[in-house]
């Protein structure tokens, strides 16, 4: 035989035996997501949504408080303001990344709220949150290119919050500027 | 050289790694659907609906895939797979690129979204092609001669 009789005995073969893997793939696809502490929905949210889904029920399950007055931060603080400001300790400084990196290594005094998990982690924060809602809180993720911090302070502006700002360097500038570091392990 | 390529270590060796590679990236967005299906939505591909359909099959799909490479089972089923996996990726990144999007690959999990990342995801898969394309050839039946043999 041939190498292209060959080849194309060979395709026929794996595209019908394709069909079978697929079907199984699907099958086993499905079922261990049924089996996830929490199954993936099979309509899609963005970002966006999902966190302004977050918001919305924090806010139907968690009562206001009252607000007191501090300083205004600027719209987005730079590496030596952040520095500043970290020092300084006046504030939270809130870590958007995922909880994974914040472990691994964070900016000293940092707390984490993640973005994609931000229903679960606000609730661990609220005591020192609630307590003041226009108290500086300043927000970073991994680089200057990550969306996170912002979507992370649109929402905490969103429940309330009216001091928040971003650290818009983020981890990256941190480290690269060879700043003290944090770790949880 | 192709003595060495078609040396039976130099064959195991490259379905250990791509195999490897492929149930190591499975897993990474097996654990993280959610994330993975934003990463696909970043492609500008598929309409929303099939996001999260895809975000949930692909994942287990190259795992399988990468095992029975790995393990040798049906394994030029599962490099025909594999192959029409990458020639599926290289033409959503391909399409990404032309179009300058910010593609953030999702090949590994969630990675940064810059041109140069794709240009190197892009590089990535050409190689992966490569190496399957050459164990697809070494898989092919043998010859009634050698099979005689």
């Amino acid at each position: 035989m041939k190498a292209p009789a060959r080849l194309q005995t060979a395709l026929t073969e794996d595209l019908a035996g394709l069909w079978l893997l697929l079907t199984a793939t699907v099958v086993l696809a499905f079922t261990a997501n049924l089996l996830r502490d929490e199954p993936v929905s099979l309509t899609y949210q963005s970002k966006e949504q999902r966190l302004a889904g977050s918001v919305a029920t924090l806010q139907e399950d968690l009562s206001l408080s009252v607000s007191q007055g501090s300083t205004p931060l600027p719209e987005a603080l730079d590496l030596e303001a952040f520095r500043q400001f970290v020092q300084a300790g006046q504030g939270l400084i809130l870590d958007a990344r995922p909880a994974i990196f914040h472990q691994l290594g964070h900016v000293p005094g940092a707390r984490s709220l993640p973005r994609d998990d931000f229903e679960n982690a606000y609730r661990l924060l609220r005591a020192n949150l609630d307590q003041n809602k226009s108290q500086p809180l300043v927000i970073y993720c991994s680089s200057a290119s990550c969306e996170d911090s912002h979507l992370v302070a649109d929402a905490l502006r969103d429940l309330g919050f009216s001091n928040v700002t971003i650290f818009t360097g983020g981890w990256a500038a941190w480290t690269r500027a060879g700043l003290p570091e944090e770790s949880d392990s | 050289m192709k003595r060495a390529l078609s040396h039976p270590h130099m064959l195991l060796a490259l379905r250990l790694v791509i195999g490897g590679l492929f149930v190591y990236a499975g897993g990474l967005k097996f654990l993280h659907p959610v994330a993975f299906a934003d990463s696909i939505a970043t492609y500008q591909l598929l309409p929303e609906a099939l996001l999260h359909p895809v975000a949930l099959l692909l994942p287990p799909l190259e795992i399988i895939a990468g095992a029975m490479l790995i393990s040798g089972y049906r394994k030029r089923l599962a490099t025909f797979t594999l192959v029409l996996l990458c020639l599926v990726f290289l033409v959503a990144l391909g399409q990404g690129w032309a179009r300058g999007l910010e593609i953030d690959c999702g090949c590994f999990g969630s990675e940064s979204s810059s041109e140069q990342a794709a240009l190197w995801a892009i590089g990535r898969d050409i190689l992966f092609l490569l190496g399957l394309g050459w164990l697809y050839w070494k898989f092919l039946p043998p010859t009634p001669a050698a099979s005689h043999a």
